[in-house]
């Protein structure tokens, strides 16, 4: 009787129903904060402390004292600034997987575009309002290349996507060293040279007010993208396409559904995104590109992606949360002394529980039907 | 010439053993792109028993740098427990599951090397310092002219590799084992059929895999370094992915194909060497062994056959 009121338990929380999808993602959440308690505890700190000021550093909750020109409102927009890249970097996996297509090209496609960004105009002298704006129109077309040109040998190659993205990776990163270590290296940062404050899509330091603040001024293009892909998924033709080409390929092919344009195009678009994401790091997060190095947010947000269930709203939100988890524990490992790695490590754990949701499904739906049996069964008796 | 041979050969062997690994993954069917993720750790706890033993014991030389690479193959194994669990146990999507793994791999030993460091050894450091590793020549070969190169300053664990290999080999193609690891991958249903537990081979084959990655991730260390440190995580996982994809899932084609890596940027490293360029132009020449693999891999593409089942979550009930 005791084991049926656990699956019970089990079954009201994650079992089928309203938003089941983002339940699931709630309790996997959970279940890491706990986890992360466990490891705060074994470290001798306090988790509730812990995550106080995680929150007290993304700014979310005031901290005790502020410098001159700083406020909560600094720190949120801070958090604002660093997350912009995440959700284009989130929804370009998100394209791209729901038409079946693992994008792990990402970060390649960011430095890419970053790159081409930074040396056309990011040096340039063109005037502000402009620069920003071939910027994000560079990085629309450069993303949209190579993009399409995975998706391409994919369709033509039959070529392993997988594989073809990760060594794109890692060409495009050492070219792109190659070329920052001859031609545009800063000899004291030992990265590429600043990139000038006309092209930045953020306004560094900004005077808003009393407040000293950064201003990302691409983060409504991310929440119009958001609202736009959402829009495709759900209301247009293509993304119908898209979805059921992802879903099953022959089912697709004998609908009369173009299976190649379908994957070149998402992959286009995934290209796009990831572009956006790109400059929005490169020439905004941050101000120049280190050689060698792919930047890690590629990677990471095709768990972010996951962790949003590869849904356009979910994967803003996931983006806010594994940001402010990363933003957050400057301010805690600076409080509390614990070492600053043990935030990808949190994140780290809220992945490899969000990549069990499909198994939390799958248990409450089962222990469901159970239970629906079992119903059955007494009533025929 | 002789650098060319035999950087190459200490760079195509690990490259092969974690190659190996993989076969045995995919051929019970379960993708594995976690191979980075478990070199990585392998070689996180390889250099962690060995700086344990260089500070604690009286151990030294070669029997603590055997020692090592057992740990490792330990450590790898122990870790793709992880990838196992949620591909077999908890059905995730194998490729996610692959990434997720890699990013806490970084993740956890990147904070455990630190942790570690600062309170068991009470230093400030993001590495294990590896002692250096012996070398040897054979005697009589190593003089042969051209040739001569593979039997010079060889080391050590290249003999290991080749071993395990053989073993490795022998054990997938010649025994029952093999036959119904090969199987698990193809027909599960068939082998399921057969009274064997599919699920139970699956494991087992992940297990391998962190096994032969671990191995391979420690001698990547020793080779290349001499430490354990995050740039350990350098690619060279998804590099032997490409490996046996192009080597067709079979151990013999998979050999030549870490061959051709391992050579190619040996080749290309004495050529900047030789012509005296500046060290950027290494770069240029590091994106050879990418290169290859991209314009190869686009014309094996229609010819590969990947296991019929690979990916696909074991279920009883289909046919």
């Amino acid at each position: 009787m005791k084991h049926k009121g656990y699956k019970k338990a089990i079954v009201r929380i994650l079992g089928p129903g309203k938003a089941q999808y983002l339940r699931i993602s709630l309790f996997c959440i959970f279940i890491s904060l706990v986890a992360g308690s466990v490891l705060l505890l074994l470290l001798g700190k306090n988790p509730l402390e812990g995550y106080v000021s995680i929150l007290q550093g993304a700014g979310f909750i005031p901290k005790a004292r502020y410098a001159g020109h700083k406020s909560i409102f600094t720190d949120f927009m801070s958090l604002v600034n660093y997350t912009t890249p995440m959700i284009f970097a989130s929804l370009s996996f998100a394209v791209a997987m729901r038409c079946g297509i693992f994008n792990i090209n990402i970060s390649g496609m960011m430095l890419f575009s970053g790159f081409i960004a930074s040396i056309t105009v990011g040096y340039s002298s063109i005037p502000a309002p402009f620069a920003q704006i071939l910027v994000v129109l560079i990085a629309v077309v450069a993303g949209a290349f190579s993009g399409a040109l995975i998706g391409w040998l994919k369709h033509r190659f039959n070529a392993n996507e997988v594989v073809i993205s990760i060594m794109f990776n890692y060409i495009v990163s050492y070219v792109i060293s190659f070329f920052i270590q001859t031609m545009f290296i800063n000899p004291t940062t030992r990265q590429s040279e600043r990139v000038g404050d006309n092209a930045m899509l953020t306004g560094v330091d900004t005077m808003i007010g009393d407040l000293r603040m950064d201003v990302s001024y691409v983060f409504p293009l991310a929440i119009i993208a958001v609202i736009l892909i959402g829009f495709m998924f759900s209301k247009t033709r293509i993304g119908f396409e898209l979805k059921a080409v992802g879903m099953n390929h022959s089912a697709s092919r004998y609908a009369g559904i173009r299976i190649g344009r379908s994957v070149i195009f998402s992959m286009a678009l995934s290209g796009v995104l990831a572009g956006l994401a790109g400059v929005s790091y490169y020439l905004g997060t941050f101000a120049s590109i280190q050689p060698r190095v792919v930047p890690s947010l590629g990677f990471d947000a095709i768990a972010v992606a996951l962790l949003g269930n590869n849904n356009p709203l979910g994967c803003l939100l996931a983006s806010f949360l594994v940001m402010t988890i990363s933003n957050g524990t400057t301010y805690m490992s600076s409080r509390l002394g614990v070492l600053r790695e043990i935030a990808s490590l949190i994140t780290g754990i809220l992945l490899l529980f969000s990549a069990c949701g499909g198994a939390f499904k799958a248990l409450a739906d089962k222990y469901k039907e159970e239970l629906d049996n079992e119903i059955d069964g007494g009533e025929s008796k | 010439m002789n650098s060319i041979i035999i950087d190459g050969l200490s760079f195509s062997l690990p490259l092969f053993i974690i190659a190996i690994g993989g076969i045995y993954s995919e051929r019970s069917g379960i993708t594995n792109l976690a191979l980075e993720g478990l070199l990585g750790f392998g070689a996180f706890t390889g250099g962690l028993t060995a700086a344990i033993i260089y500070q604690f014991t009286a151990i030294g030389g070669t029997a603590s740098m055997y020692i090592a690479l057992f740990a490792a193959l330990i450590g790898g194994m122990v870790y793709a427990m992880l990838h196992a669990l949620l591909c077999i146990r908890f059905k995730a999507n194998q490729v996610i599951s692959g990434v997720v793994i890699n990013i806490l791999a970084t993740a956890l030993t990147a904070f455990l090397t630190n942790q570690i460091n600062a309170s068991l050894f009470g230093k400030a450091s993001n590495r294990f310092v590896l002692e250096v590793s012996p070398r040897f020549s054979i005697p009589l070969l190593s003089e042969i002219p051209v040739l001569g190169a593979f039997f010079t300053s060889i080391y050590p664990f290249e003999i290991v590799i080749l071993a395990v290999a053989l073993i490795m080999w022998y054990i997938l193609e010649k025994t029952p084992y093999g036959l119904r690891l090969r199987a698990a991958g193809d027909n599960p249903q068939a082998v399921d059929a057969a009274g064997v537990n599919v699920e139970m081979i699956r494991f087992s084959a992940v297990m391998v895999s962190g096994a032969m990655s671990g191995l391979g991730g420690m001698c990547f260390a020793y080779s290349i370094s001499s430490n354990v440190s995050p740039s350990i995580f350098s690619g060279y996982g998804y590099l032997s992915i490409a490996a046996f994809i192009f080597g067709n899932w079979k151990i013999g084609p998979t050999f030549w194909a870490c061959i051709l890596f391992g050579f190619a940027r040996s080749a290309g490293y004495s050529l900047v060497n030789v012509l005296a360029l500046p060290s950027a132009y290494s770069d240029l020449v590091l994106t050879l062994p990418y290169i290859i693999t991209v314009i190869l891999l686009l014309f094996v593409s229609k010819a590969n056959k990947a296991p019929k089942s690979l990916g696909e979550v074991y279920d009883k009930g289909k046919r």
